[in-house]
């Protein structure tokens, strides 16, 4: 381990914390300064059927009559030491709120992850064993093709056909492993489609070079050629990939959870939102930028460690072939 | 010889490029649904003369016939005059989500590209918390503060999509500062803002233009699922989004969520498809 390598991962550690600590600050001033606030919104509405007594009590242990920089003094500092304040609506930490339906998501979001990462490499490496013009074309377009379903769509697909006219699993069981299953393929096919993107520019690229046209050369068939050489500095930068769809795996189960029924971060964000519970939506958004952040220093902090043509200069990272400073995979393949 | 060659390399005037272009088959079949998608928003009535608020409850939940090419709703509403008649709001919202992101997007990775030093990391960090939130979340928790409706959740969208402008746009205009053009401009005496304008924004964005289209069907999506979730227009508005979402709950008459769906896809296919193209061609 070079000391280059360790001032690279004191440099990414140190703007980790201070992206974490900004994306709270910027959520914050986001949901208050915007016009809409709660107490006029929700606890004056009649439907909600706040007393008086209650409302004052509320506003008082929420602090909404302070000021909005010392209520963002309070509530920043409680993140900092892990409180995560009180539910509006159910007057509950907000933390037991989101411990209860996190494993769900957990489950929900690491099964899209496996499916994404499934289908991107049958597809991509797929690619690489088909004819050219027959069968290649089809595979290479099937990322775009995903790419233009919303996640909504491929769900109700799926409850139709294997909910209700297969009988494969049953609606109202939204936590069985086959409805699971059908909701991770539903969160999974729009995220595989991004893998397999860069996975095949990566393939493209490698294959075009000088070390596979020698491999070529010496009488390598396709499959040791791709097995020897191909399969691995194509794959490796992948891991950052993965790593940046993160958010939108969050950001589908949202939508995923609510198509299935299931009771997990997805449906506290929309309860949440319907009654403009700002507390739990501050701490849901944070949670999410946490883990988003941190998956990504594990993956930039692991990147150079796996792979030798990375070079640390100066606590800059060079990365190799595609992956320079363009951050998601779209605009990676504009940009190139 | 080198007279062939250098009068066939002519000035690309706009018409002189078109019409050299050889445009694929699929392409133009994407810029036909293109074109309809943008007939059906501004002048629905001319392509049905069903009322899309308005049904005949006696012909509810009907299957797609050439009589209603989409079959019926619950409520005996032509389909297909649902879909044409929420085509402008699902078109058009996607259209000031775009806007947004790359007018706020642009503005921020041309300054934070050109200017360097604090400018470039008070804008890269910005863009970093901006990138940290999923997207999704992220328009969620706007349209949330703002209030439920389609243009909001546009709204919504564009902010969501203001990081990836400045990101692509900063390094566009980072690798346009090196040129050579550039450094002779600033030697002739050009001013920074007359450099700006001139030399670095239209080479700049030349990458944005595709990215741009792409990130037009990719807000349709966004916008269809916020709507989906019910933060768009309420009923009886009919936003592509909540057609689907409607018809989620007659899922015995799967056509109420498949023709609303493969109308969405096809457009957003077919923007997809322009965009790649454009990609190519440059």
């Amino acid at each position: 381990m070079s000391k280059a390598y360790f001032d690279y991962a004191a440099k990414r550690l140190l703007q980790a914390i201070v992206v974490i600590l900004l994306s709270y600050v910027f959520t914050f001033v986001v949901v208050s300064i915007l016009p809409g606030d709660p107490i006029t919104n929700v606890l004056n509405n009649p439907q909600n059927g706040f007393t008086p007594n209650e409302i004052k009590e509320i506003i008082a242990a929420q602090g909404l009559d302070k000021p909005i920089p010392v209520q963002l003094w309070s509530a920043f500092s409680g993140f900092v030491t892990g409180d995560l304040g009180l539910s509006m609506r159910t007057n509950r930490p907000v933390a037991t709120l989101i411990a209860e339906v996190l494993p769900s998501t957990l489950v929900l979001a690491s099964a899209g992850l496996a499916v994404a990462l499934f289908l991107a490499a049958i597809i991509a490496y797929g690619t690489q064993f088909l004819p050219r013009r027959f069968g290649q074309g089809l595979l290479r377009g099937f990322p775009s093709l995903f790419l233009s379903v919303p996640n909504f769509v491929i769900g109700l697909v799926l409850i139709h056909l294997f909910g209700f006219q297969l009988g494969v699993f049953r609606v109202i069981e939204p936590d069985s492993f086959w409805a699971t299953l059908f909701a991770a393929i539903a969160l999974g096919i729009p995220i595989s489609a991004q893998i397999a993107e860069v996975l095949i520019a990566n393939l493209d690229h490698e294959s075009g070079q000088d070390y596979a046209a020698v491999a070529r050369g010496r009488g390598l068939g396709q499959m040791r050629l791709f097995v020897t050489h191909l399969l691995k500095p194509s794959s490796l930068p992948v891991i950052t990939v993965v790593a940046l769809t993160i958010g939108e795996l969050l950001g589908g189960s949202l939508i995923t959870e609510t198509v299935f029924g299931r009771n997990g971060l997805g449906s506290l964000v929309q309860r949440s939102v319907s009654t403009q519970d700002l507390p739990v939506l501050q701490a849901v958004v944070s949670l999410a930028a946490v883990v988003f952040v941190v998956v990504n220093l594990i993956a930039d902090l692991t990147y150079p460690l796996l792979d030798p043509r990375v070079k640390l200069l100066g606590g800059q990272e060079r990365r190799p072939t595609t992956a320079d400073d363009s951050s998601l995979p779209i605009s990676k393949a504009v940009t190139r | 010889m080198t007279l062939a060659s250098v009068s066939s390399t002519p000035r690309a005037t706009g018409i002189g490029r078109l019409t050299g272009l050889r445009v694929p088959p699929v392409v133009i079949l994407s810029f036909l649904v293109v074109a309809l998608a943008i007939g059906w928003s501004l002048a629905p009535g001319l392509f049905t003369h069903y009322d899309p608020v308005n049904g005949t409850p006696a012909q509810k939940l009907l299957g797609p016939s050439a009589a209603h090419w989409f079959g019926t709703d619950h409520l005996g509403r032509d389909l297909y005059a649902r879909v044409v008649y929420g085509t402008a709001s699902s078109v058009a919202s996607a259209l000031i989500a775009v806007v947004i992101g790359v007018v706020a997007g642009g503005i921020v990775g041309l300054l934070a590209g050109f200017f360097g030093g604090w400018v470039d990391t008070v804008f890269a960090r910005l863009v970093d918390v901006l990138l940290a939130i999923p997207k999704f979340l992220l328009a969620v928790i706007v349209v949330t503060a703002i209030g439920f409706d389609t243009t909001n959740a546009a709204i919504a969208t564009g902010v969501s999509a203001v990081a990836l402008f400045a990101r692509v746009m900063r390094s566009e205009v980072i690798k346009t500062r090196q040129a050579t053009f550039v450094e002779s401009s600033f030697l002739l005496g050009g001013s920074r803002w007359h450099i700006l304008w001139r030399h670095v924004l239209p080479n700049a964005s030349r990458s944005v233009l595709p990215l741009a289209v792409l990130q037009f069907g990719d807000s349709i999506l966004v916008i269809a699922s916020l709507a989906f979730l019910g933060y768009g227009d309420p009923p009886p508005a009919s936003d592509w989004g909540l057609l689907i979402s409607i018809g989620k709950d007659y899922l015995k008459w799967p056509w109420l969520v498949y023709a609303p769906a493969l109308v969405t896809i096809a457009t957003v296919l077919s923007v997809n498809r322009i965009s790649r193209w454009l990609r190519e061609t440059d």
